[in-house]
């Protein structure tokens, strides 16, 4: 009896091991699921698809011929206390998307019901935003605007482990989307406005123990440190907080740095003020990080003009010419091209009107386009091999900027030496395509407001992104003749994303409430859309579209 | 625990309780050296505007103003071509002001002005035995503009700002007799100067009083009318009310009962600060106060987080009429902004009074904490809040 149980028992564990390997890899990305998921049509399981941060699609069931035709699939309303700034994470029929103040809802990919919902009530210090999860083994993870990292079951929502990430909460919050690479998940910062200096953490993915952090502001005696005045590289600023883009061959990172601080006081940090404004390339593959280059964009900045654009690496024609190259974009309205080995400028091109840049805010106010928003946002844009052209949307605005020459911190406000500007003149956007091998547009349009909503390019020669006023469109990505577009009703301030489910291609966005930064006197009046006019709805909404 | 306590409150009487002054004569050293550092330059600019024949006149010139700038216990005084200014000299005065043990805020900008004096009598010198006339011009524009530098500007605190900066920023700005007291409060009687860590943060003085004169070497920064006084806030204040508000923090952490509550608003304000929010705040900040896109302004979530960040009703003031609304910060007329604070302390079930809350700032604000209040009887339970009518 005895001896008959005992191997019985060894092929259970055997079998249950195999069974959960098993499991393990058809359940839930692996490290090759990440690197190669820009040839996953299925799913989307990384903040801009790939690692390289280029949302772009070949061989999709969407072409140029057919778009116009496409369809609602299904709208889930989910909470609306804020913005959603939300990129899907779609793994196996199920979408993960989460609400300004941190609720997490899984949805079924064909249908919209939700699976799971976590709520969330977290701290809000300023901006309620969230740009979306991770998904790891078995695990979703989220970071919150109180500074936690969480880790939720993927198959319930219930808490696996919750750590406190922010290493100040009064002056720290999180609103990127973590991204996980190996055995760790990246996470940026968002203390840049209020007194802190930016970070990058590596999070070990089973545990959330905390390999390392990679500050932006130079120490004491390290290189850069220099660049700032005496003591002011102490609330430096240069925050992480929206996007990273990775050379996995290489163990290359490349991220942009945001603005420095006091924002718009730049006579008490006297320099370049290192590494402000700048895409940093890191090496990722020892225990610590180290910098291989770094090229600033706008070196002491006084605008809050930070590069906001998630960094896109390509392999383009410039010049006939093929190079590995990396894009950045930033709030001061400027779209750049850089060497990705080297960090070496190719071109910059100016996407938002310009306008006084070098004159720093003072006592009487000067105005300065863009405006704060103004430029290239969070959502960034997106590159097509096959025509050799990256679209970017930018915002035109222009700002009345004003400094009284002070700045004072005060744990959990802002550390502005100002104020944020005001509004001057009309709040209008472009959807700019941009030929690669030149430099010079492809196609501009210019249109009635902001638009911040990224872009995802498809093969088949399509360019989709959302306008603030809530236009969800289609553009011809050769001519920018609009081939199909959907009003959502609400503002569009998230990316547009891909995936499939039963044998359909479906694209998905969330729309929501306008928030702070994009509120709009035009809305309440109904604000005009491609169709006419809408009233702006306070709801919260993912949607999906797909071919009939 | 006593001895801590016993350190935090000396260190509290150093920053606001007893405010090191200069001595009385170190005020009136300053002013006799700027007085002969003007007639020294007087004596150059008029005769560079004027016209003479031949070097004796501009030779004069430069002897005069050298025996103003270096006095006659100088060498390079030269007493035959007369003295435009007291016989001291600035440099004697600014020896004498700092041939004392220790040193003040105001030492640098003093011995950087003295560096200066030495500067222009070199030129000066250098002037003497010029033969053409335009190295002798040359010689005096430098000198010239070595004395700027002496001179300084009220507007700018050490090296740069010279003697009037000194004078207009710190304890040297304190007349003999005058009462000096603690910047991070208003005076109880005026004329008064109000003094942290020995800069001059504002001098009060009665307003309707035949007596009153403005001082000449002051960086008025902001004039505020509270009752019967003027008071003038230096181009220092900014930086010492940071000073204030440290101090109160350290002030906070020694153990001691809150202090009761002043009402700092009316109702009448509050009510009218209503339609203020609703029309300015409500998007973001939403109709309980809890936060929508923006963070909550009222109740538990508010204050418990006020506390946490050590704010006080300052940097609240701050906040509210610097940064807001976040869309088009400083749009709001000065009343609407007054108005939409005192709803702001209603919603948070602070007390109302009979003192409206004022529309300028008040260094007093710098030393009032917020944070949840125990005694408070909110109409919302749950959020702890109150609602306004």
């Amino acid at each position: 009896m005895l001896r008959k149980a005992i191997p019985l028992v060894i092929v259970a564990i055997v079998s249950l091991v195999a069974v959960s390997r098993l499991s393990a890899q058809s359940t839930w990305p692996t490290a090759d699921s990440y690197v190669n998921a820009d040839k996953d049509n299925a799913n989307w399981i990384l903040p801009a698809r790939s690692y390289t941060g280029n949302r772009y699609l070949t061989s999709t069931e969407i072409t140029s011929a057919n778009v116009g035709t496409l369809k609602k699939a299904w709208a889930t309303n989910i909470d609306a206390r804020g913005p959603l700034e939300t990129s899907p994470i779609v793994w196996n029929g199920t979408v993960y998307v989460t609400s300004s103040h941190n609720d997490v809802y899984a949805l079924d990919a064909q249908t919209g019901a939700v699976k799971w919902h976590r709520t969330y009530k977290p701290h809000v210090i300023a901006f309620s935003a969230n740009r979306g999860v991770a998904l790891g083994d078995g695990k979703v993870y989220e970071a919150t605007l109180d500074g936690h990292l969480i880790a939720l079951d993927a198959g319930t929502g219930k808490t696996v482990w919750n750590i406190v990430a922010a290493h100040d909460t009064t002056n720290t919050f999180f609103t990127m989307q973590p991204v996980p690479y190996k055995n760790m998940l990246l996470l940026g910062a968002s203390n840049g406005d209020w007194g802190g200096i930016g970070y990058l953490s590596a999070f070990d993915a089973a545990t959330g123990k905390r390999i390392w952090d990679w500050k932006t502001v130079p120490g004491i005696g390290e290189p850069g440190h220099n660049s700032w005045a005496g003591d002011s590289w102490k609330r430096g600023g240069a925050a992480i907080w929206s996007g990273v883009a990775i050379d996995p061959a290489s163990n290359t990172l490349y991220v942009d740095a945001g603005n420095p601080q006091p924002d718009f006081l730049g006579t008490i940090r006297k320099g370049a003020n290192l590494y402000s404004n700048s895409m940093v390339a890191l090496d990722i593959s020892g225990a610590t990080p180290t910098v291989k280059w770094y090229h600033q964009f706008i070196p002491h900045d006084t605008h809050d003009w930070d590069p906001a654009m998630p960094p896109v690496l390509f392999s383009g024609t410039v010049g006939g010419a093929q190079r590995n190259l990396v894009a950045a974009g930033d709030k001061g309205g400027n779209f750049w091209v850089l060497d990705a080995g080297t960090g070496a400028l190719v071109y910059h091109v100016a996407v938002s009107t310009q306008k006084g840049q070098n004159t720093e805010p003072n006592r009487k106010g000067d105005v300065a386009c863009p405006n704060t928003n103004g430029g290239v946002e969070f959502n960034g844009g997106s590159y097509m091999p096959d025509t050799n052209a990256f679209f970017v949307p930018s915002v035109d605005q222009c700002g009345l900027w004003t400094s009284p020459g002070t700045a004072t911190y005060v744990s959990g406000q802002f550390f502005l030496g100002g104020a944020f500007p005001k509004l001057v003149g009309p709040s209008t956007g472009y959807m700019s395509a941009i030929d690669i091998g030149s430099g010079k547009f492809l196609w501009r349009k210019h249109l009635a407001f902001p638009q911040i909503g990224g872009a995802l390019s498809l093969s088949s020669g399509i360019v989709f992104t959302g306008g603030v006023n809530g236009d969800f469109t289609a553009y011809d990505a050769k001519t920018g003749s609009v081939l199909w577009h959907h009003p959502t009703n609400q503002t569009i301030q998230a990316p547009p994303g891909s995936y499939s489910a039963g044998g359909k291609q479906y694209v998905i966005v969330a729309s929501g409430p306008a928030g702070i930064n994009f509120a709009d006197p035009r809305f309440g009046q109904g604000a005009p859309t491609l169709e006419g006019t809408y009233t702006h709805s306070t709801k919260a909404t993912i949607t999906a579209f797909t071919l009939p | 625990m006593r001895t801590i306590a016993l350190r935090l409150l000396a260190v509290f009487a150093l920053v606001c309780g007893a405010p090191a002054s200069a001595a009385p004569d170190d005020h009136a050293g300053a002013l006799a050296a700027l007085a002969d550092v003007r007639a020294a330059v007087t004596e150059i600019v008029r005769i560079e505007d004027g016209y003479a024949v031949g070097h004796g006149p501009y030779l004069r010139a430069a002897h005069r103003a050298m025996n103003a700038l270096v006095g006659r216990r100088d060498d390079g005084y030269a007493a035959s071509f007369g003295d435009p200014g007291d016989g001291a000299g600035t440099l004697g005065h600014l020896d004498t002001m700092l041939d004392k043990e220790g040193s003040s805020l105001w030492t640098p900008a003093i011995e950087g002005a003295k560096a200066n004096v030495l500067a222009a009598a070199d030129n000066l010198q250098s002037a003497f035995g010029e033969k053409e006339m335009e190295d002798y011009q040359a010689d005096l524009t430098r000198a010239l503009a070595n004395l700027a530098l002496v001179v300084g500007r009220p507007s700018q605190d050490g090296v740069l700002g010279g003697i009037s900066g000194a004078l207009g920023n710190t304890t040297l700005g304190v007349p003999a007799g005058i009462p000096s007291v603690s910047g991070c409060a208003l005076p109880a009687r005026t004329p008064a100067y109000g003094i942290v860590a020995q800069r001059l943060v504002y001098v009060a003085l009665p307003r309707r009083s035949a007596a009153t004169t403005i001082p000449d070497e002051l960086s008025v920064a902001r004039v505020v009318v509270q009752g019967d006084d003027l008071i003038l806030y230096t181009r220092a204040s900014d930086s010492a009310m940071a000073v204030c508000r440290r101090t109160a923090h350290l002030q906070r952490t020694r153990a001691v009962a809150p202090a009761k509550a002043v009402p700092w608003y009316t109702a009448a304000q509050a009510h009218d600060g209503i339609a203020v929010y609703r029309k300015s705040c409500l998007q973001c900040h939403g109709a309980d106060l809890q936060g929508t896109a923006g963070p909550a302004v009222a109740g538990t979530e508010f204050l418990t987080t006020a506390k946490t960040n050590k704010w006080t009703l300052s940097d609240l003031r701050t906040t509210v009429f610097q940064n807001m609304p976040f869309s088009n910060p400083g749009s709001l007329t000065p009343k609407q902004y007054a108005d939409v604070t005192a709803f702001l302390l209603a919603s948070n079930c602070y007390a109302a009074g009979t003192k409206p809350f004022p529309q300028s700032d008040s260094p007093a604000f710098a030393a009032i904490k917020l944070g949840p209040i125990p005694a408070a009887n909110p109409s919302n339970p749950k959020l702890r809040t109150c609602t306004v009518k």
